[in-house]
């Protein structure tokens, strides 16, 4: 520990409670070996490796441009809708390789939902923007329906706010009930894997402080991934953390361990605030 | 320098900001927001403009007529006897009195003061026993029946002089057909009723006797090479008995006789062959409880007006029934009052007439538009006689208790009803009601049909069928273009079908007109071939495209793939049109347009609806492509990649985000699309043939409001009828176009406030 980590008032006691997820997870959900991810000509994700447990939370942090975000997007292969994006190797789901050819593309996604950056909510009503992603599976079944939504709704923290306003345009919430209609809505299919992509850079503390809640709660059920600019958040939700520079996986390690002994020069450079 | 240059890098920013430019800032945004408003506003008061103007010159058509008494006069030479028949002559300056005892008074009509008196050479031993004007009313053609069994036609006429004093009338009589009497009965027994037709040099005479009702037709046939005059006369008895017999009339053709008998039956006889008078038919044109009162032709012999003792006047025409046989049909009933009608007098240009009834009351009515414009009362007494001028814009009354009254009428459009412009009209010899438009012909006595209907028909019609060939093209064009083309294709594709806009619509209704009506009537069977062929044979191509291995469609430039369609699309079309051919021949035995008309009875015009759709189609299609484009282009990336991280394939993200995200837009490029396809005029001028038809048949013609505006504008009279008709239809137009983008825009704004994007 070193006297600049300290000026970052990060709770040390709440990073060193946390368990020792990576050295020893449960079971390992996704494992990424020896990706590439080329730009056209330039290569934005050098020889990635790592292996992310099951219901861990896993932490991305970096510095803004280091690739984090776009490893995130390999993970549900939306980088499939960049064209010139290319990418080499596998990111294995339970030991499935995502990219191999016979994937289909929209069931995966389905089990790796995603919440971006910017609440995406549908112009439609709160209703059918959590029955969204069960209507695009066929599902249409009215008692299924409401079943699923209340459910996810509550999942996501938002029931008891919107529960007499479910036909109102979903537009009309404000940006962190927004954030969490997001991921009542990426919860409602059940998916096995949750991406989050900054979810709380848009937001306000108050929000921010309920969407991390939230991290803590869902992480019982998914395995959770995030990308976080805030180092704070990291170390309050992850059980692991990686760092990226440039593209380049640094240093992975349980949260706990990197906020605290980091392995890597750069990784300490960059949690103590000399650069990033 | 250098100090210098320090010193103001020095000073704060405050001190640097020069105050004049400060202003000058403030001024400049100011009036840039004065002339925006200033802008906006001049828009809006132009259009209220606009819509004032064509207000203006359509409301006299709807204002009824009004008239005014201007003079008040004791009959002109009254103690010389009593009025038989007045005449009013074109420019209301002089009138005739016709008397019974052969003078023909011509007198000023605003004083009443007399001009000349004539007398018509009667003989001294005769008297005059019934009186009739010709059926040439116009030529002031007036027939006297004699006592002795003789007749008499005398015709007034109106020369105008111009000398230092101004216009002067000179009223003079002539007799057109001879200077002594003609003899219509040979028993030398009075002329009870007398009717005539003088045309050229035939006259035909229907004269009742006590005995018989004869007609009598003389022909007087030049020598070409003499002076010589030769007379045919042919006379024939029509098997009524006499007694019975009231009126008659003959029309100005010359091919009718119509007889009134005093049971209010009508016979009428065909005389074509004068020499053997035919019944066509009989028809009783009054209820039991009634009698006729008056009989007389509306302008043009085709109609007749009857008026009863109980104040109706019925309007007959000719129609063929069911059978095809001619019968008299009764199209239309007016009433003045209650009391018994004395004489019917109609307009002289217009399908208009005047009816008095015993109680002094004068209606002035027209039977197109069913209105009855005025009901004057004149005078204290009863009118006995009563004159419409020739322009029926004065009024000459003439009373029992002696006087003559002088009305000034202003009757501009009596012919416009709403009823004559948006309902079924029963014209005359019509068999049924219809909506027709025919603004104009060539002679006075002609009808005009100012139904504004199959108009707005034809623009429903045109647009429908125009939107029915573009907003498929358009709509699922600007998905494909905006959605899944790729970039670089895209921004060649969009700006070229923009440029498609640019297109002056004259050169795409030539084209339509003059190339592709004609090659459409020749290759009918090619277009539905390609028609079907088109959309099936590019499934098929893009379905091979997908069997085509990764590498491979890679090399071809991927995203590219559309243009590779640019090949199949011709060739596919040449192949409908080359098998067409063919399989028209073994089909449809060689002309699908045949086999349409012979066995399913729908006929074809050369230019059509098909063609004004596919030309005004293209004419359409680039602004509701570019408008939809742009907004399904601009819904947000987000919300598309949140639908496909949810799992959604691509196909299920468009239709249920995308669409309905950019609904607004495309709503709005369909509404703009309909707007413009309904105000277009120079396509359908060119590509309709102009027909204004209620057919809504794909291969019949068509007129638009906006055509007809552009067609008859240029031939209509100012401010006649006809010019305010058509400035109603502009005005229809523009309210129509008015409410339908208002109406668009509203429900634009709602489904914005429901959909806005983020």
């Amino acid at each position: 520990m070193t006297e600049q980590s300290r000026t970052y008032a990060i709770d040390m006691q709440a990073i060193l409670r946390k368990q020792d997820g990576y050295t020893n997870p449960m079971e390992t959900c996704i494992h990424i070996e020896h990706l590439n991810l080329y730009y056209g000509q330039k290569q934005a994700l050098h020889d990635i490796n790592m292996k992310m447990g099951k219901n861990q939370v896993t932490a991305y942090i970096g510095p803004s441009g280091c690739g984090k975000s776009t490893l995130l997007r390999c993970i549900n292969r939306m980088n499939d809708l960049v064209d010139s994006a290319r990418i080499e190797g596998k990111i294995l789901l339970d030991n499935e390789n995502i990219y191999d050819k016979s994937i289909n593309v929209a069931a995966l996604r389905r089990r790796v939902g995603m919440v971006f950056q910017k609440p995406n909510p549908f112009p439609k009503s709160i209703f059918e923007n959590v029955a969204y992603g069960l209507r695009i599976q066929g599902i249409n079944e009215k008692r299924i329906l409401e079943e699923t939504v209340e459910n996810a709704l509550r999942g996501a923290a938002l029931w008891d706010e919107v529960k007499d306003r479910l036909n109102d345009n979903a537009l009309g919430l404000s940006g962190g009930q927004q954030q969490r209609l997001v991921i009542a809505r990426a919860i409602a299919i059940e998916p096995e894997v949750l991406l989050l992509d900054e979810p709380a850079s848009a937001l306000d503390p108050i929000s921010t402080l309920k969407i991390e809640e939230l991290i803590n709660e869902l992480k019982e059920k998914y395995t959770i991934v995030i990308v976080t600019h805030n180092m704070q958040q990291a170390a309050r939700v992850s059980d692991v953390t990686a760092f990226m520079y440039l593209g380049e996986l640094i240093e992975i390690g349980n949260t706990s361990q990197i906020f605290t002994n980091p392995k890597k020069k750069q990784t300490e450079d960059y949690i103590t605030g000399r650069y990033g | 320098m250098p100090e210098q240059l320090e010193k103001t890098v020095d000073t704060p920013l405050k001190h640097l900001v020069n105050p004049a430019y400060e202003k000058w800032r403030l001024l400049k945004d100011r009036l840039a927001r004065y002339g925006v408003v200033l802008g906006g506003l001049g828009v809006i008061v132009a259009i209220v403009l606009i819509f004032f103007y064509l207000l203006y010159v359509v409301l006299p058509l709807f204002g009824s007529a009004s008239a005014r008494e201007i003079a008040q006069y004791a009959t002109p030479q009254q103690q010389s006897g009593k009025s038989l028949l007045l005449d009013a002559e074109e420019q209301n300056e002089v009138a005739a009195r016709f008397i019974d005892n052969g003078q023909i008074v011509f007198f000023e009509v605003a004083s009443g003061k007399v001009v000349s008196t004539e007398t018509v050479k009667i003989p001294p031993e005769s008297r005059i026993t019934s009186i009739a004007k010709g059926s040439t009313v116009s030529q002031g053609v007036v027939a006297y029946g004699l006592s002795d069994g003789k007749m008499f036609i005398a015709k007034t006429q109106y020369k105008i002089n111009y000398d230092n004093n101004g216009r002067h009338i000179l009223p003079t009589t002539v007799y057109p057909v001879s200077e002594q009497p003609i003899i219509v009965d040979e028993a030398m027994t009075a002329l009870e009723a007398i009717a005539v037709n003088l045309s050229g040099d035939t006259v035909t005479i229907a004269a009742k006797t006590a005995q018989a009702v004869q007609l009598v037709n003389i022909n007087q046939e030049k020598s070409l090479f003499s002076d010589e005059v030769k007379t045919n006369r042919t006379v024939a008895t029509i098997d009524l008995p006499a007694d019975k017999v009231e009126k008659l009339l003959l029309d100005k053709q010359g091919g009718h006789l119509y007889v009134l008998d005093k049971t209010g039956m009508v016979y009428a006889y065909n005389i074509n062959d004068k020499a053997s008078p035919k019944l066509k038919f009989q028809q009783k044109i009054i209820s039991a409880d009634a009698k006729v009162s008056s009989l007389v032709f509306l302008n043009g012999d085709i109609s007749l007006l009857a008026g009863d003792s109980t104040g109706q006047i019925t309007q007959w025409t000719q129609v063929k029934d069911a059978l095809n046989n001619p019968v008299l049909k009764n199209i239309r009933n007016f009433k003045l009052a209650d009391k018994p009608i004395v004489a019917i007098d109609p307009e002289q240009r217009r399908k208009g007439f005047i009816a008095m009834d015993d109680d002094g009351a004068v209606g002035i009515f027209n039977t197109t538009a069913e209105r009855e414009l005025i009901t004057l009362k004149i005078g204290e007494s009863r009118p006995v006689n009563a004159i419409v001028s020739p322009r029926a814009n004065r009024l000459l009354v003439e009373s029992a208790d002696g006087k003559m009254h002088h009305w000034n009428v202003d009757n501009e459009h009596p012919e416009v009803s709403i009823k004559s412009l948006w309902r079924q009209v029963w014209y005359e010899s019509y068999s049924k009601p219809a909506y027709i438009w025919q603004s104009s012909s060539a002679s006075n006595d002609f009808e005009p049909k100012y139904s504004l209907v199959p108009l707005v028909f034809g623009t429903l019609k045109a647009a429908f069928y125009a939107m029915l060939f573009a907003l498929p093209l358009a709509i699922l064009g600007a998905i494909y273009t905006a959605y899944f083309m790729d970039p670089k294709m895209r921004q060649i594709v969009k700006p070229t079908i923009e440029l498609m806009g640019a297109l002056p619509t004259v050169i795409i209704g030539f084209l339509a007109g003059l190339w592709l009506a004609p090659f459409i009537e020749k290759h009918l069977a090619g277009l539905f071939l390609t028609l079907i062929a088109l959309p099936v044979s590019v499934l098929i191509c893009s379905y091979c495209w997908q069997l085509v291995p990764q590498h491979l469609r890679q090399k071809a430039g991927e995203g590219w793939e559309g243009s590779l369609l640019i090949p199949a699309i011709i060739i596919v079309t040449w192949l409908s049109f080359t098998l067409s051919v063919p399989l028209e021949a073994w089909l449809f035995n060689g002309s699908l347009r045949d086999w349409f008309n012979n066995r399913l009875g729908i006929g074809y015009d050369q230019r059509n609806a098909l063609v004004v759709g596919i030309a005004m189609g293209f004419a359409v299609i680039p602004t509701i492509f570019s408008i939809a484009e742009d907004a399904i282009f601009s819904v947000p990336k987000h919300l598309t990649t949140g639908s496909l991280a949810l799992g959604a394939t691509p196909w299920q993200t468009m239709t249920r985000v995308v669409l309905l995200t950019a609904s607004p837009g495309i709503f709005s490029a369909v509404m703009i699309g309909l707007g413009r396809a309904i105000g277009e005029t120079m396509i359908v001028l060119m590509a309709t043939g102009n027909t204004p038809v209620m057919d809504f048949s794909v291969f019949q013609g068509l007129r638009t409001l906006a055509a007809n505006v552009a067609v008859e504008m240029p031939e209509s009279e100012i401010d006649s009828t006809h010019y305010r008709v058509l400035f109603l239809a502009a005005l229809v137009l523009f309210l129509a176009t008015f409410i339908f983008n208002t109406l668009a825009e509203v429900i634009r704004q709602r489904l914005r406030e429901k959909y806005s994007s983020l």
